[in-house]
């Protein structure tokens, strides 16, 4: 008998994590040789191997699921955890460029001129553009919702709807921002103030544009008859994915954008 | 000839599809039965040839590129600690 008596998921032999070290060998080295002799050939072929690696095997992860059935209830359950502890990873992530924005804001040094902003730095004004994006984000976070209910209750029309208005939205956040970059006094070069603001604004945009990319998806499948109304882990941890995002962006707004200005 | 554009013509009609563009047609089904023979190919190689293709082409440019930036790294390093072990006298 050559069939489990087990409901655990043995997965096939895979390259990908093969191909996902090397791609992350490529992308640092590649890195430095730009950095330092601005040569790009690494770089670029550590970017193209690692969104290969991820698309094939995140394309095999659905095959595992979708296709050939064994995400039974224990294995789903790993694979929240899974999703859940990445999320917490990164919440870390991005503590430690809050933790250097108020180890820098709360006790500004003679440097600064001894007051938060830095003398010479104009900070954006927190009520315009940064409140719209704000509102974006709030506002997809209902339209997610409104996405997974629907899709809870089999009604194919409105969660593609919904899903479709939560990436619009998405991509609405990235363009404004963008535009805030060029709008911009200050610099990343321009001390601690600029340090600060674009390390942590730049890593959530980055986030936001994975998270856009994770809804696309989501669409897609959704569109390919892949999620059950009991059944879509994947839409779930690309809303949880979502709502980090969010958050993320509130404290962002809230110690940055207005405390900080 | 004109007999053959006439034919061309009734063929192409025929694969007109009704559905409209955004409607995807489910095909989980046919999908879960090509995953599940058992050939014992593995499921990264298991959708067909293109399967094949990216995955020699992610080996490539990965064990590739691997190869060929510890050589240019190393190549580097040499050429830069070649160039500081001869300081150029200051005038």
């Amino acid at each position: 008998m050559t069939h489990q008596t087990h409901a655990y998921h043995m997965v096939n032999p895979s390259p990908w994590p093969l191909t996902g070290a090397l791609s992350a060998f490529l992308l640092t080295s590649g890195l430095i040789m730009w950095f330092h002799f601005y040569y790009t050939l690494l770089l670029a072929t550590g970017l193209l191997a690692s969104a290969m690696t991820m698309f094939q095997w995140w394309r095999d992860v659905v095959r595992e699921g979708t296709y050939q059935g064994h995400h039974t209830p224990p294995v789903q359950k790993g694979l929240r955890y899974g999703m859940v502890l990445f999320i917490i990873s990164e919440i870390f992530f991005f503590a430690g460029f809050f933790w250097a924005f108020y180890h820098s804001s709360l006790a500004p040094t003679p440097q600064t001129g001894g007051h938060w902003p830095p003398t010479g730095i104009l900070p954006l004004n927190p009520m315009e553009v940064p409140l719209l994006n704000t509102a974006v984000l709030l506002a997809s976070g209902v339209t997610i919702t409104w996405a997974h209910h629907s899709l809870m209750e089999a009604n194919r029309k409105e969660s593609a709807q919904a899903l479709l208005m939560t990436i619009a939205l998405g991509a609405y956040f990235t363009y404004l921002q963008m535009s805030e970059y060029s709008e911009t006094s200050f610099t990343i070069s321009d001390g601690i103030y600029g340090s600060t603001f674009f390390m942590a604004t730049g890593f959530h945009g980055l986030h936001v544009i994975i998270g856009t990319t994770f809804l696309a998806t989501c669409y897609i499948r959704q569109q390919m008859y892949h999620f059950t109304s009991s059944h879509h882990f994947g839409f779930e941890a690309a809303a949880w994915y979502w709502h980090f995002v969010d958050v993320v962006w509130l404290f962002l707004y809230i110690s940055i954008y207005w405390w900080g200005s | 000839m004109l007999r053959n554009l006439l034919a061309l013509r009734q063929i192409g009609q025929r694969t007109i599809s009704t559905t409209s563009r955004t409607h995807f047609k489910n095909r989980v089904a046919e999908k879960q039965k090509l995953f599940q023979e058992e050939d014992g190919i593995p499921v990264y190689l298991k959708g067909g040839i293109v399967d094949v293709i990216l995955y020699r082409a992610t080996m490539i440019l990965t064990v590739g590129g691997k190869a060929f930036g510890m050589f240019e790294g190393a190549a580097y390093a040499i050429y830069h600690l070649a160039v500081a072990s001869f300081p150029k006298k200051q005038d």
